[in-house]
């Protein structure tokens, strides 16, 4: 009894794994000779009929892509020009915030130092002032007339 | 496979290169992806890809097995796009498995043998759906690309047995389908 190809057999061979043993047994028997063109004329089929399925498609018209070298277009130039607005503006403004607030403190240095300087002309502290003020009434000039006139 | 055009300098007329390959990589897209449009979609990405990528083209290769390499890639990368999961489903210029043998080319056969034919023309196109990404790859430049182990390994950047491991499995499945199909 003839020992037929094997399922693996048969996809080795399609695979192109074709050992003499198997090139011989496919030249003698006629059986498995008609399954491998039965399964590769199947297989031209396919291929035929993938082809006729896409050769209408006709290829599309190719534009080449526009160059990198035009890479100054306009929505560029306007991003660049706000960035260098913005680069030019940061410095000025922090300048302006900077002389701002050096003015700023020398105003309050300035109030402080008059605070001080009032401070310190004082004869008497603030809390004793009032009997400073009593001290020079009762020594006025008219309440000494005063107190001749009962002598 | 298309003539080997192996020099950088052959790809400056672009507009011809796709001329020559176009119909090679949708064909491939086409079967690997089932659907007319995004096929159109992936051969212009697999284009426009290699353009700006041309004068990185060493000529280690054919023209045509480094446009099939990105093609390659590029079919990977939308099988594994999961936002495009959910689409196929509802995919609309997707190919009608029915009427996969109805592109049989006529060849003046008998109506009985051409209605076999037929039948077994869409068992194999049934048949490797159910492949794995890489089966089915492999598979289609083998049989329909008409390519040899050597240009697909190049392709795919498998190994020369590991493309022979997966045509062989492909082969198996194939095979199982269309001898149901008889």
């Amino acid at each position: 009894m003839i020992q037929h190809l094997s399922a693996e057999q048969i996809s080795q061979w399609m695979v192109g794994d074709r050992t003499p043993q198997l090139e011989r047994h496919v030249a003698e028997c006629g059986e498995c000779r008609s399954e491998l063109e039965q399964l590769e004329s199947t297989l031209v089929q396919f291929r035929g009929a993938l082809g006729e399925w896409s050769g209408s498609a006709a290829p599309p018209a190719w534009r080449q892509p526009v160059s990198r070298s035009l890479w100054l277009s306009w929505p560029r130039l306007i991003l660049a020009a706000v960035a260098l607005l913005v680069l030019v503006a940061l410095p000025v403004s922090w300048r302006a915030r900077v002389r701002e607030r050096a003015a700023e403190t020398e105003r309050a240095d300035s109030q402080l130092l008059e605070r001080v300087d009032s401070a310190i002309s004082r004869a008497v502290p603030e809390p004793m002032e009032p009997l400073v003020n009593l001290v020079a009434w009762n020594s006025s000039p008219a309440q000494k007339n005063r107190k001749v006139e009962r002598q | 496979m298309a003539t080997a055009v192996a020099n950088s300098s052959d790809l400056d007329d672009f507009e011809a290169v796709v001329r020559l390959y176009w119909l090679k990589i949708f064909r491939f897209a086409l079967a690997s992806l089932r659907d007319r449009h995004s096929a159109e979609s992936l051969a212009q990405d697999c284009f426009f890809k290699a353009y700006k990528a041309r004068h990185g083209f060493r000529g280690d290769a054919s023209v045509g097995t480094w446009l099939m390499q990105i093609a390659v890639n590029l079919v990977r990368d939308h099988a594994r796009d999961r936002r495009l999961q959910f689409w196929k489903r509802a995919r609309l210029t997707a190919v009608d498995l029915n009427t996969a043998g109805g592109w049989l080319p006529d060849g003046g056969a008998s109506p009985e043998v051409a209605a076999l034919a037929s039948e077994q023309v869409a068992a194999v196109w049934a048949a490797t759906e159910s492949l794995s990404e890489r089966q089915r790859t492999v598979f289609l430049l083998r049989f329909v690309e008409d390519m040899d182990l050597l240009e697909i390994a190049a392709a795919t950047g498998l190994k020369e047995g590991t493309v022979k491991a997966h045509l062989f499995r492909a082969l198996q499945a194939v095979r199982e389908r269309v001898r149901k199909a008889k």
